[in-house]
């Protein structure tokens, strides 16, 4: 029987079993990653290592996991985390990396015409509205959850999942007639 | 389309730009970026207890004249009169209630909060 998140996490708080860890980094890496690229604005290494620096740093960490939350909201902050230092340390994002970008992508699943403009329209938007509306719209948070990742009001994380929304209905009004 | 249905397609599409990206070794590199696991002493914890309890036992004797005083506060309380006995053994019996009832409704409250 496949074991809870909060199972594993008991196994590593009680064993410290770095098995029980991997299972956990294997269930979230894909969407951690997946989050990291895009507030990275595609940048596939340098996401991948936030990415890394994240687990790394939720298992050091774990014993302050108090599981009031999903494992999956408090590792999104603390990639959140790594992320804005990251960001701090460097004062700027790196460029929008296409093709890189494109290459990741599963044709079918997207317009690759859409795909980039999506990309685009995200990109330009304000970090915090970025984060916002990645948290809460691509990833599936509740707006309670977002604000407890970015670590602000509740009533921020809903106007900027708003302003987000606006702004990017605007910039793909094509695609969306 | 209206607002609604804009904001539910904009969602289905960025759910959409973002696939399944693949461990491809990711985890492992993870793994081996951790710390080593820390010896784990908890075992040795029963032992450890019984090994104090069994020397605090033993300087008890040795220090207590091999457990004199015993016999001659036994031989004293054999001599209070039965009604002190008795008062004593209920006011010890109340206080251990009034510890558990206290211990009992502060961890209701910690629950329920």
């Amino acid at each position: 029987m496949e074991l809870t998140d909060a199972g594993l996490v008991a196994r590593v708080l009680v064993d410290d079993d770095q098995h029980a860890y991997g299972e956990l980094v294997r269930r979230h890496q894909s969407s951690v990653r997946g989050l990291l690229r895009q507030l990275t604005r595609g940048d596939i290494a340098l996401a991948d290592d936030l990415a890394q620096d994240a687990f790394v740093r939720a298992y050091k960490n774990i014993r302050s996991f108090r599981g009031e939350a999903k494992f999956s909201t408090w590792l999104y902050r603390i990639a959140y985390n790594c992320f804005r230092e990251n960001a701090r340390k460097r004062k700027e994002l790196v460029g929008i990396n296409e093709e890189q970008w494109q290459a990741e992508q599963d044709p079918q699943t997207v317009d690759p015409g859409l795909r980039h403009d999506l990309m685009h329209a995200l990109s330009l938007l304000p970090l915090h509205e970025r984060s916002a509306v990645l948290l809460c719209c691509q990833n599936g948070l509740s707006h309670d959850e977002a604000a407890r990742v970015l670590e602000i009001p509740l009533g921020t994380v809903k106007t900027n999942v708003l302003r987000g929304r606006e702004k990017l209905k605007k910039t793909l009004a094509a695609w969306v007639k | 389309m209206n607002g609604e249905n804009q904001e539910d397609w904009l969602d289905k599409k960025l759910q959409e730009a973002a696939p399944y990206i693949e461990d491809d070794g990711f985890t492992a590199r993870v793994l081996r970026q951790l710390p080593a696991p820390q010896m784990r002493w908890q075992f040795l914890r029963p032992f450890i207890l019984v090994a104090m309890s069994a020397l605090a036992s033993a300087l008890t004797y040795v220090l207590s004249d091999g457990g004199r005083f015993v016999i001659v506060e036994m031989f004293k309380l054999a001599t209070i009169p039965t009604l002190w006995v008795v008062a004593f053994a209920l006011a010890s019996g109340m206080l251990v209630m009034a510890g558990g009832i206290f211990a009992a409704m502060s961890k209701t409250a910690q629950i329920q909060s």
